[in-house]
């Protein structure tokens, strides 16, 4: 069907670049490469484009610009990288002022090479992109055509890098909230993540010395409990939750940007609230600026108890929500 | 209906206390929208109605009412050492006084007072809409003077009188037949105008009603020499008459009285009293200045519409009047304080109708008379709007309003509706606009120029101003957004009005203004099937568009604007060149370069006055 | 032709049409620029694209506005199309765009409030001229119909020479063509990024390029009213026109708001003030 291949619009972005592969990029817009019978156009604007083109290695200023940019691309978008600095930092990779390629903050999904890259790359790597915005967009199609057949389902440890990578996408809107990228749950590593299938929350474990998590047979309070939303095996929301004390904390809520404001959300945090009849309290946690949030748990019956300043961009808001609140359900999740 | 509003402004003098002057003026102006409304039904609708009040104790009472005015006056222009209002007062007196000496006995008019469908419509605007502005009044004054303006002295009682003194006064004009009747009911509105924009005592406020009080008494000489004129050549003093008697006997009276009428309605050279008018409280702003007695002038004019068609006395009255909306409606884009902006519009859009008056063919005054109702209804909303705001913002500056529709959004909406009611289409003023450009081109296409212009330049103002009101580069900031209960009537009533003059206007015009114009001229205009159904459907439409946000915010992701790529958290900061955060701003573009106003309104002060001049000298002309 | 036959075929056929010419513009101007362009179809590409795309804004209600501007739009079409009143047109037309100022107003953004502030100064720019063509008509055709105007027997343009110019120098404005791109230009976007239109996306932003068709060949069937008497003739001027914009397009650089406004003030009152005063005095 006509879609993206026939009119694939672009945004450029210089990050640090010596200007070379600028060159290069702007020249595909002469007459000699002509871009624009592909139908390319270059618009200056995130918000009518679908590819976004970065030269460049980053450093600290465009980071933040690079991100602000690429959560202003409407999905589908895709990230083509040109250039070897903007691959992985190039010949300046070892600066100080460099943190590394164009996938240290965004995920990127084609590598154009070169220094600089050649007009006939560049080309190539737009028509490669196109092929993966197509891609991208069948698969958010199908989801959005299902989403009234999502699983909700208990995760295990082969789908955290799929969690991770939806972690990382969805906690984006944070970080343009706060301005903050040490947010922890973007600094999470697939490591750290898989380990987190494993054991039990390491606060926790330290304050309670020896007792209990060790054993496997031990009721689901003693690990940490992941549920996902899935739809047509795509993982698009996902939410944790453990119980000590007969508390449950549940954290990491999220749900794809693209599905938003359909429900997931809330069902998610009910089916996690289900998996923890024996608890008296549920609590969680969002930052202090995060509407959004604040006003999804304050609908599902959740109360602020506490406030806690972590940066000074961030202050946590700690809520709670009693047992005989949540409705009895007969059906729980598997 | 002229004695009701009088009483009850001599009742009101004598109350200081609050909640009994809201019990009065709410109960009078009830009754005066009743009486109006009642008029509608009389049993005469299309002729004239002639009240013979042949008592002798009345005209006594009226000349000393009138010597009282002038002795008034006599001392304010001693006291303000302003030998023109001392020359003025004294030649208009001594005029009167001569002619009423002379041939006292002999003024009679058969009719003193009479009726017909135009009368009926400025007395349904007069009654609901001057009675919406009292009501408004009651809150608006009582948060002035509480809150806002404690420095002014507390003087509500005589501000509620004069407020109905004045309606009473403008029904007299209305109603007037006798023209010495209708001069004093005209000086009256002069005297209250005066009084009303010094209200507040201010040195400013003293210049300014000193300023209207010079231009009015020109006016008012005028008037006075018309009279005589007209007395010395027919024998008569009615209004009628003079109307329909042969053109070449009465062209200097009628031109006499255009002047008069020109100079109540703020038209150029006079435009700087209405312009300074805007220090008073804004009810004196909407009641006198926008929606009532400058009506007064409009009205005039257009009653004499037959009398200077196809004139070169007509033509010049035109020109007049075109000049004065093409440099009013440019001169508003420059100004950012809302009620200057008003102001001009007021200006602009009155030269609209007496530009219908000068060209006075049966379309033109059909339109004049739509133009005159929808504008009064709309300009009143938005003056009483901008007042609500200015008491709640404490600013009258239109960049203050900035995200108006989150902080205030009942205000803001009704403040929308009212400026798309003074330009937009199918709003009433366009449907008017429509109608003149149709009459000029058929009678001097010349005259188009200035209404393309100046109605492109109108555009601009208003559309600016909308603009501003709904965009949000600010947090929503809390502001006590309760409206008194006098206020609220009055906006949400006159809100309404909008809409229905809109949608119910086939029905006006075949109702009231067709039937007039019948009368007068012998053939209407009106506005063919086809064009009302599209007016229709073209006002369901917009009705549709609050529906739209219905499905507000469903299936949208909400992200920041553009800055390139430099927001810092929002939509509105961004992180500078110095590494420093700051904050978006954005101002409306004033085109101070491109049209200054100073240079137009003395150009235009100047053409308008040489154009008048010819009027006169040509009028004179045609008696020698 | 039944003027409700007119008014279907235009609803339907418009943005087809429009879309072609928007592809011929595209492939006019590359070949101008020794380039090849894309293919005449790119047009209803990008819309079939842009409707796929994820809808994001800055403001919840922004998108409405966009919504009845196309629907005023298509409105304006259908009434000219239908043959009613050529200034309640004008009026139309002059309603829907201030529905998309006053969305570019609600988004907030200072790229797009340069755009409508700029897009309201164009607009007061065009709309005299566009006024006095109308009257101009009137005075020729004794009648502000659009069907009957079109039956008029004699060519419009020899008695209106001067208002036609005038008005194709108001069309350059209105087809948003270099040098009058000033508020949502195609190629501006190294000075104000996409004014009007920066903040809308996804199906917004295809809605705004489809109203943009129907725009467009409402105005060029105004250009055939001038020619209307020989209807071979008026489609043919009304694709030479069409070309004439695309020269002068390629041609010309942006000029600045100032120069615009007067150039367009002063034309609007030469060309076809004169061209009217000489008629009124003929008469």
């Amino acid at each position: 069907m006509l879609g993206f291949k026939e009119s694939p619009w672009i945004i450029h972005y210089d990050a640090s670049s010596c200007n070379g592969c600028d060159i290069e990029t702007l020249a595909c817009l002469t007459p000699i490469y002509d871009v624009e019978r592909l139908g390319v156009i270059n618009t200056g604007n995130p918000k009518h484009a679908d590819i976004f083109l970065v030269t460049g290695a980053v450093n600290e200023q465009s980071k933040d610009v690079i991100r602000n940019i690429y959560h202003q691309l409407p999905e589908p978008k895709v990230v083509v990288s040109i250039g070897v600095c903007a691959a992985s930092g190039g010949i300046f990779r070892e600066c100080y002022n460099i943190s590394g390629g164009v996938d240290s903050v965004i995920p990127v999904d084609v590598y154009v090479p070169g220094c600089a890259a050649r007009p006939e790359a560049i080309i190539d790597g737009v028509v490669k992109a196109v092929g993966v915005l197509e891609e991208k967009h069948r698969e958010m199609k199908a989801i959005a055509n299902s989403l009234d057949q999502t699983l909700y389902l208990r995760a295990d440890k082969s789908d955290a890098p799929e969690i991770l990578a939806l972690q990382k996408i969805a906690y984006q809107s944070e970080v343009e909230l706060y301005g903050d990228n040490s947010l922890p749950a973007l600094q999470q590593t697939l490591g750290d993540l898989e380990d987190d299938f494993e054991r039990m929350p390491q606060r926790e474990a330290t304050v309670l010395g020896a007792r209990g998590g060790q054993d496997g047979s031990a009721a689901s309070s003693d690990r940490i409990i992941f549920l996902k939303a899935v739809v047509n095996g795509k993982i698009i929301g996902s939410v944790r939750g453990y119980a000590v004390d007969g508390i449950a904390h549940l954290s990491r809520l999220i749900v794809h940007p693209y599905f938003r404001r359909r429900g997931i959300g809330r069902r998610l945090l009910a089916e996690i609230e289900r998996v923890f009849p024996q608890v008296s309290r549920f609590e969680a946690k969002t930052g202090h600026q995060s509407k959004r949030n604040l006003y999804q748990l304050a609908k599902g019956g959740y109360q602020t108890f506490k406030t806690e300043p972590f940066t000074p961009a961030i202050t946590w808001v700690h809520l709670q929500k009693d047992q005989s609140q949540v409705p009895a359900e007969t059906k729980g999740v598997k | 209906m002229i004695l009701g509003p009088f009483a009850a402004g001599v009742g009101l003098l004598c109350l200081r206390l609050d909640h009994p002057r809201r019990i009065l003026v709410g109960a009078v102006t009830f009754a005066v929208c009743v009486c109006a409304l009642a008029l509608v039904g009389l049993p005469a609708p299309t002729g004239l109605a002639g009240f013979p009040l042949n008592h002798h104790w009345l005209d006594l009472l009226m000349a000393l009412v009138e010597i009282g005015m002038g002795l008034y006056v006599l001392y304010v222009g001693v006291r303000a050492r302003r030998p023109l209002i001392v020359a003025l007062m004294l030649a208009q007196a001594g005029l009167m006084v001569w002619f009423e000496w002379t041939y006292g006995s002999k003024l009679q008019a058969a009719h003193n007072l009479f009726l017909d469908k135009f009368s009926v419509i400025m007395a349904l605007i007069n009654g609901v809409v001057g009675g919406g502005i009292c009501l408004y009044a009651l809150g608006y004054m009582r948060e002035y003077h509480e809150v806002a303006h404690r420095e002014v002295a507390d003087r509500r009682p005589f501000f509620f009188a004069l407020l109905f003194v004045f309606m009473g006064a403008m029904f007299g004009i209305i109603f007037a037949n006798n023209l010495l009747w209708l001069f004093l009911f005209w000086e009256i509105t002069t005297l209250c105008s005066f009084l009303l924009i010094g209200y507040t005592q201010t040195e400013e406020a003293r210049q300014n009603s000193l300023k209207a009080l010079v231009m009015n008494l020109a006016g008012g000489l005028a008037f006075a020499l018309a009279i005589v004129w007209f007395y010395q050549k027919t024998g008569s003093i009615e209004l009628q008459t003079l109307i329909t008697s042969k053109k070449s006997l009465v062209l200097l009276p009628a031109a006499l009285l255009c002047f008069a009428g020109i100079t109540k309605s703020a038209q150029l050279p006079f435009s700087g009293w209405l312009l300074g008018a805007m220090v008073a409280p804004t009810p004196v702003s909407a009641l006198l200045h926008s929606s009532t007695m400058v009506k007064a002038g409009v009205y005039l004019v257009l009653r004499l519409a037959p009398v200077v068609t196809g004139t070169t006395v007509g033509l010049m009255v035109a020109l007049v009047g075109a000049v004065t909306f093409l440099v009013g409606s440019m001169a508003a884009i420059t100004t950012s304080d809302a009620k200057k902006v008003l102001a001009w519009s007021t200006v602009a859009n009155l030269g609209l109708i007496v530009l219908c008056g000068g060209i006075g063919t049966y379309s033109a005054v059909w339109a004049g008379v739509l133009l005159i109702i929808f504008h009064a209804v709309a300009k009143c909303l938005l003056f009483l709007c901008v007042g609500v705001v200015e008491q709640k913002l404490h600013s009258r500056d239109i960049e203050a309003m900035s995200g108006l529709i989150l902080n205030m959004p009942r205000v803001a909406v009704m403040m929308l509706i009212g400026m798309a009611g003074m330009f937009l289409a199918p709003f009433g003023m366009l449907i008017s606009k429509w109608a003149v450009l149709k009459a000029v081109v058929d009678a001097y296409p010349a005259l188009s120029i200035f209404i393309v212009f100046g109605s492109s330049a109108t555009l601009f103002f208003w559309v600016k101003w909308m603009g501003k009101l709904l965009e949000v580069v600010r947090p929503r900031e809390q502001i006590d957004n309760r409206l008194g209960l006098g206020e609220s009537v009055a906006l949400y009533g006159l809100s309404t009005a909008t809409f229905l003059a809109c949608l119910f206007f086939p029905v006006i015009s075949s109702s009231f203004i067709e039937p007039y114009i019948l009368c007068v001229f012998g053939q209407s205009a009106s506005m063919s099937h086809g064009n009302i159904i599209i007016m229709t459907i073209m006002m369901v439409m917009i009705l549709l568009f609050p529906l739209s946000f219905i499905n507000y915010g469903r299936g949208v992701r909400v992200t920041d604007a553009y800055l390139g790529g430099a927001n810092v958290q929002s939509s509105v900061r961004f992180l500078g060149s110095q590494n420093e955060v700051q904050n978006v701003t954005m101002n409306n573009y004033y085109l101070r370069d491109f049209f200054n106003e100073a240079w137009l309104s003395r150009w235009g002060a100047r053409s308008c006055a040489a154009l008048l001049g010819i009027m006169l000298v040509l009028a004179f002309w045609t008696v020698l | 032709m039944n003027p409700w036959l007119r008014l279907i075929l235009y609803l339907v056929a418009a943005p087809v049409v429009g879309g072609l010419l928007a592809g011929w513009d595209r492939r006019i101007s590359a070949r101008m620029q020794s380039r090849q362009g894309p293919p005449i179809f790119q047009p209803f590409y990008d819309v079939l694209k842009l409707w796929k795309k994820e809808n994001i804004v800055v403001r919840r209600s922004q998108n409405f506005y966009i919504l009845f501007f196309l629907l005023l739009v298509v409105f304006t079409g259908a009434l000219f199309f239908a043959g009613s009143d050529l200034l309640l047109v004008i009026f139309a037309l002059t309603l829907a765009a201030i529905f998309f100022v006053l969305g570019a107003y609600k988004a907030s953004s200072p790229y797009s409030f340069i755009g409508a502030e700029r897009e309201l100064i164009q607009m007061m720019a065009y709309e005299p001229m566009i006024l006095l063509t109308a009257i101009g008509m009137y005075m020729v055709t004794k009648s502000f119909a659009v069907h009957e105007i079109a039956s008029h027997p004699t060519l419009l343009v020899l008695a209106l020479p001067g208002v036609f110019l005038g008005f194709l120098y108001t069309l350059e404005i209105k087809f948003r063509k270099s040098p009058f791109d000033l508020s949502c230009s195609h190629h501006a976007h190294q000075e104000l990024v996409r004014g009007m239109t920066t903040e809308f996306s996804g199906r917004t932003l295809a809605m705004i390029e489809i109203a943009h068709w129907y725009e467009n060949v409402f105005l060029l069937g105004w250009v055939y009213l001038f020619f209307a008497s020989s209807p071979a003739l008026g489609v043919a001027a009304s694709l030479l026109v069409f070309g004439f914009v695309i020269l002068v397009d390629n041609v010309f650089a942006r000029l600045k708001w100032q120069a615009a406004l007067k150039s367009a003030w002063v034309v609007a009152a030469v060309l076809g003030f004169g061209n009217i005063l000489v008629l009124s005095l003929l008469r």
